[in-house]
């Protein structure tokens, strides 16, 4: 290998103060999730759901069309806030959020710590709050994907189906409801995944991490629930926390006989907790040793 | 000045890292010495803006180290000394996602990565993974992306370690080009001395967090003392006690070769003198030239 195939110029260009400092973070972060192994795969898996509910309002609106095929199923096709909820709390979608979560979350910080880059990051006019809003933004980006961006969809299209404004009127907040909740379930799992992230400097354990304390929060919840019958223990569960929620945005019924903002309370704790560690963990003043 | 530091205090907890550093740096390359816990990485962290000193003040290119961090980073480029990469990237797109972050445009950043990896001499392989590079090209790399915003000041931390004698040579060839033709400046911590001989001009050693001896290289070799290689016959544990007493510094080589340390303000026939006095003959006298070596151990006070 030769050295100075080309000789040095100077750049004639300017640097100049981005507004959005942290965007290339993010960029860079959706463009390799997208190159690792069996990422896209879940990433469409997870757009099922969204697909199926469509479908579902579709129907609905044509109903006439197939009466012979959803005999007796009329209300299970209603579409108003119950459905809306059972879209954003389906056990399936918040597996797939977690899924993609191991797939492009996992390394977000811990491969920096393992490959020494955060002293690149911290030698270049970047704060640590647009390096954490960089890599937030990475798991925000495709939560939004799978939660936000169909709950719209969906809005948008029982309108347009309908040919008139008779659900908004009925529903005037359920559009609040979809940005609420879909804020709330970014908001965590950015935390939650940054901070087993920034655990360990291994991606593999990271991976690991983000699915069994998901997973295993509703094992054990199964387990005691199963056992003492008492609805207090799905605060332990991630899954029922999110649900809870969940439901009371959506106007319904929580699924557990407990107060939903105790679960409320607990996602804030764990979100906070992660939130403080994060700050303690990456500091700018380490990154050289 | 590029780096101009007064009266620099700087503690973590009851251990001070710094204390009282003053410099004054110009234009060319300039390197950092010390033994370690001198606190040649405390004053690295400083100068970039990671941490703000206990007491003292300091300008880099003109900005505050503790009110302008953003503003002089953008300017500087910093290579540092452990292996850095982005698992899943090639080396354009690590070259040009770190002109991004300095502020390049995103177009410019790109074309302008290709320029610096063809630089260093990773054209071939710039679209290479990075997990795939040997130990030469990641420091190549780490050149690459310091100078990829073309810096005003660069400041390099250990540029050679980890390299074989060859991706030694061509490394250094690289800074010395960039320090001497390119109008960047350049600042090296570098434990090996041989190599910031070979491409500073000024030296900063520092000891116990103080500045031990700073100047330009060759005025520090003239100023402190003249080193005389001598060769002797006779008792010569006396005539070596007697030269110690006369405020010379004197090691013994291995093939009985006598290095003589003598102070400036001294008198050479002194040495003649003595000999004559303890009856010793002086076989071999040739006045030698002091190295850096010779110079951090007489500031460090080490052998």
């Amino acid at each position: 290998m030769s050295i100075a195939e080309k000789g040095y110029t100077h750049w004639q260009g300017e640097l100049k103060e981005r507004k959005l400092r942290w965007w290339p973070i993010t960029r860079q972060g959706i463009r390799l999730a997208f190159k690792r192994k069996y990422f896209k795969f879940s990433f469409f898996i997870s757009l099922i759901p969204a697909v199926g509910f469509l479908i579902g309002i579709y129907i609905s609106e044509r109903i006439e069309d197939f009466q012979s095929m959803f005999k007796g199923s009329q209300k299970f096709l209603q579409v108003n806030p119950a459905y809306f909820k059972a879209y954003f709390t389906g056990e399936f979608l918040l597996f797939m959020i977690v899924m993609i979560m191991v797939l492009a979350g996992a390394g977000l910080i811990s491969d920096d710590l393992k490959y020494n880059s955060l002293q690149l990051y911290f030698a270049r006019p970047l704060r640590r709050k647009d390096y954490f809003l960089g890599k937030a933004s990475v798991i925000i980006f495709f939560i939004s994907i799978i939660t936000l961006v169909p709950g719209l969809v969906f809005f948008i299209t029982k309108l347009l189906f309908s040919g008139s404004f008779k659900f908004l009127g009925e529903y005037p907040w359920l559009l609040l409801s979809i940005l609420i909740y879909s804020f709330i379930l970014t908001t965590f799992f950015a935390l939650y995944t940054l901070f087993i992230s920034a655990l360990s400097k291994n991606r593999r354990y990271v991976s690991i991490l983000i699915f069994t304390v998901y997973l295993f929060s509703d094992i054990l919840f199964g387990i005691f629930f199963g056992t003492f019958r008492n609805p207090y223990f799905a605060l332990i569960s991630i899954k029922c926390n999110l649900q809870q929620v969940g439901a009371v945005i959506f106007n319904q019924k929580p699924p557990y006989a407990v107060p939903w903002f105790l679960s409320f309370l607990i996602l804030c704790v764990i979100s906070a907790f992660a939130g403080i560690f994060l700050q303690k963990k990456i500091k700018e003043i380490e990154v050289i040793k | 000045m590029s780096i101009e530091v007064k009266d620099l205090h700087f503690s973590y907890g009851k251990v001070t890292a710094l204390a009282g550093v003053s410099l004054k740096l110009g234009e060319g390359a300039a390197g950092l010495l010390g033994p370690n816990g001198a606190g040649k990485s405390t004053l690295l962290r400083i100068l970039l803006g990671f941490l703000s000193p206990d007491r003292g003040e300091g300008k880099v290119l003109g900005y505050n180290i503790q009110g302008q961090q953003s503003l002089l980073r953008r300017y500087v480029g910093y290579m540092p000394e452990d292996d850095c990469l982005i698992p899943g990237m090639d080396a354009v797109t690590f070259a040009s996602y770190f002109g991004e972050l300095a502020g390049m445009p995103r177009q410019e950043a790109m074309k302008r990565a290709h320029e610096v990896l063809f630089y260093v001499g990773l054209g071939e392989s710039r679209y290479r993974m990075l997990e795939t590079y040997s130990a030469g090209m990641k420091q190549r790399l780490k050149l690459a992306q310091a100078i990829v915003h073309d810096p005003k000041l660069l400041f390099l931390d250990e540029p050679t370690s980890n390299l074989d004698p060859q991706g030694r040579k061509e490394i250094l060839e690289l800074i010395k080009d960039i320090s001497s033709k390119k109008d960047i400046q350049v600042f090296i911590s570098s434990h090996i001395l041989s190599d910031i001989e070979s491409i500073c001009s000024y030296v900063v050693i520092l000891n116990k967090g103080k500045v031990a001896a700073q100047g330009i290289l060759s005025d520090l070799k003239e100023v402190q003392y003249r080193l005389y290689e001598i060769k002797v016959k006779g008792e010569e544990e006396r005539f070596i006690q007697k030269l110690k007493s006369m405020g010379c510094k004197v090691d013994e080589t291995e093939d009985r070769l006598l290095k003589v340390y003598m102070p400036a303000d001294k008198d050479l026939l002194e040495i003649f003198k003595i000999a004559s006095e303890e009856s010793v003959q002086i076989r071999h006298f040739v006045k030698t030239q002091t190295s850096l070596e010779d110079i951090f151990a007489s500031a460090v006070g080490v052998d």
